[in-house]
């Protein structure tokens, strides 16, 4: 446990050191609000769904981008930093190592989702039940957390791949429209679906619909249960990966090759 | 004339070395790319089906603007960060005419962009380009890029007077894309930003692209586009000015 969370929180001060109280605020914060904005002005101006639709699936996707990029970070940015072969050399568990890297991001991702969620609230004046925060804090944290992972697993690649922010880049975009944050899953193509299903957030995305369309928590336990089961899928093969990966940098000598 | 081939050669010069960069490459296609797919996927499930080149427009806008602010907010620290910032610094000419094509070669690459927005929008969706204007569309897609490269050496300016340019970089990106009207009409946003949206190149360039591809009078908002884009230039003229004066009093020219 300490290697998970201890090992977690001071490998995210170390790697995420170049970050500034006015990066964050910019960044991670008011980017996010202008997001929520623009898909509600869209979706008002197309009339496609109203602001509620918006507002949940923005505060959602706002973890997104957070916990995806930090969750490559965590393993690409070792090797950046010229760092990763000294956490390979550790006699702990490689697998408790990296996943526990995941979390602080995850936390990150929570209270971003949190504030994007509130300040939507008030700017387009949406009606949440005070029942459902629980509900709805439950549930960002489920997308934060397998958004993570699946950030894990994109890092991980970045163990064999030079580009790895450019899929990650990419996979942001796709999780943007697949995921039913921005545009209504009834309105994709099945295959499309399909993919989204396996995605982090579309499950989550749902269930935080539900919830703040007055949804009590035990009606929308299967969708958040979904969500969970995929975050644990991609911690799953972020950790085989990881372990090929490490094996295979070792066989080729080509672990800090940049 | 002399002026216009150190902004042409330097246009040419920075476009080809961006052009071999695979990250910004695939990044401006395959994200535009994501989005126009998402724009189309919004319109058929909204009022609006029959309107389907504005989304293959519309991203294509996003996705220049995207590579100017991006490209412009980094444009000194590459130069840093290459070590011809100094050389840049000593030539014969007003700095802000060095850095000048490094902007406009940032809009430029955005035209992939473009390129690749109507590409996917006509092979899969079968978005046919069937502009109104074909003939003014490529004189505002140019004066489009042009404004913009404009607008970016007063962002390329400011920013180098800030740490954290990344971080307002990406605060810049959603906004620029909401206040000019590259996606969502400027009508359905509340009365008080149009003055922010008025005074903005980007508000300008984005109409006349539309304009050119949907109908309209391109003329005008191309006029108004290049006349605001010119005022970000001579304020980033003196912006950039100040800066290298200060930079070379300070001895901080290569640190980045």
């Amino acid at each position: 446990m300490r290697l998970i969370f201890v090992g977690g929180a001071i490998a995210y001060r170390a790697l995420f050191n170049w970050t500034t109280p006015s990066m964050f605020i910019g960044t991670l914060l008011v980017g996010p609000v202008f997001q929520l904005l623009f898909f509600a002005y869209l979706g008002r101006q197309l009339g496609v769904a109203n602001d509620g639709f918006y507002i949940v699936g923005n505060a959602v996707l706002a973890a997104s981008a957070l916990c995806l990029f930090g969750g490559t970070m965590a393993v690409s940015n070792e090797r950046r930093y010229s760092t990763l072969s000294n956490v390979l050399l550790s006699p702990r568990s490689r697998t408790l190592i990296f996943l526990g890297r995941a979390l602080p991001y995850a936390g990150n991702g929570l209270l971003v989702a949190t504030f994007t969620l509130v300040v939507g609230k008030f700017l387009l004046n949406m009606s949440v039940p005070g029942t459902a925060w629980f509900g709805l804090i439950l549930t960002l944290a489920a997308a934060s957390l397998s958004a993570a992972f699946f950030g894990l697993v994109l890092g991980s690649i970045g163990l064999r791949f030079r580009d790895v922010w450019l899929i990650s880049n990419s996979m942001v975009a796709v999780m943007i429209l697949l995921s039913g944050t921005t545009v209504p899953r009834e309105n994709l193509p099945a295959a499309l679906r399909a993919i989204g299903d396996f995605l982090p957030l579309t499950h989550a995305a749902a269930a935080a619909r539900e919830l703040a369309g007055g949804e009590t928590l035990a009606n929308v336990l299967p969708g958040l249960g979904l969500e969970v089961a995929i975050g644990a899928g991609y911690a799953i093969i972020a950790a085989v990966l990881l372990k090929i990966f490490e094996y295979e940098s070792r066989r080729t000598a080509s672990l800090d090759t940049l | 004339m002399r002026v216009l081939r150190l902004i042409g050669i330097g246009t040419l010069m920075h476009f080809k070395t961006m052009s071999r960069g695979l990250f910004e490459i695939a990044t401006g296609l395959i994200v535009p790319i994501i989005q126009a797919t998402m724009a189309v996927y919004l319109l058929r499930a909204g009022d609006e089906p029959q309107n389907m080149v504005k989304a293959a427009v519309g991203a294509g806008l996003m996705g220049i603007w995207s590579s100017v602010i991006f490209g412009s907010g980094g444009a000194i620290q590459r130069q840093r960060w290459q070590g011809t910032l100094e050389m840049m610094v000593i030539a014969p000419r007003p700095l802000a005419l060095s850095v000048l094509p490094v902007t406009i070669a940032t809009g430029l690459q955005g035209l992939y962009t473009m390129a690749a927005t109507l590409g996917w929008g006509w092979l899969l969706f079968g978005i046919v380009p069937d502009f109104s204007h074909p003939l003014l569309f490529l004189v505002a897609v140019p004066a489009c890029v042009i404004g913009l490269g404009m607008f970016g050496l007063l962002l390329a300016s400011t920013f180098v007077l800030m740490r954290n340019a990344n971080a307002v970089c990406n605060t810049l990106e959603y906004p620029i894309w909401l206040l000019s009207g590259m996606l969502v009409p400027l009508t359905v946003l509340p009365d008080w930003t149009n003055p922010f949206a008025a005074i903005l190149p980007t508000t300008w360039g984005a109409r006349a692209v539309h304009e050119a591809a949907s109908g309209g009078a391109v003329w005008p908002s191309v006029a108004a586009c290049l006349a605001i884009s010119a005022a970000c230039f001579a304020a980033g003229a003196l912006m950039m000015s100040y800066v290298e004066r200060r930079a070379r009093a300070s001895a901080t020219l290569a640190l980045s």
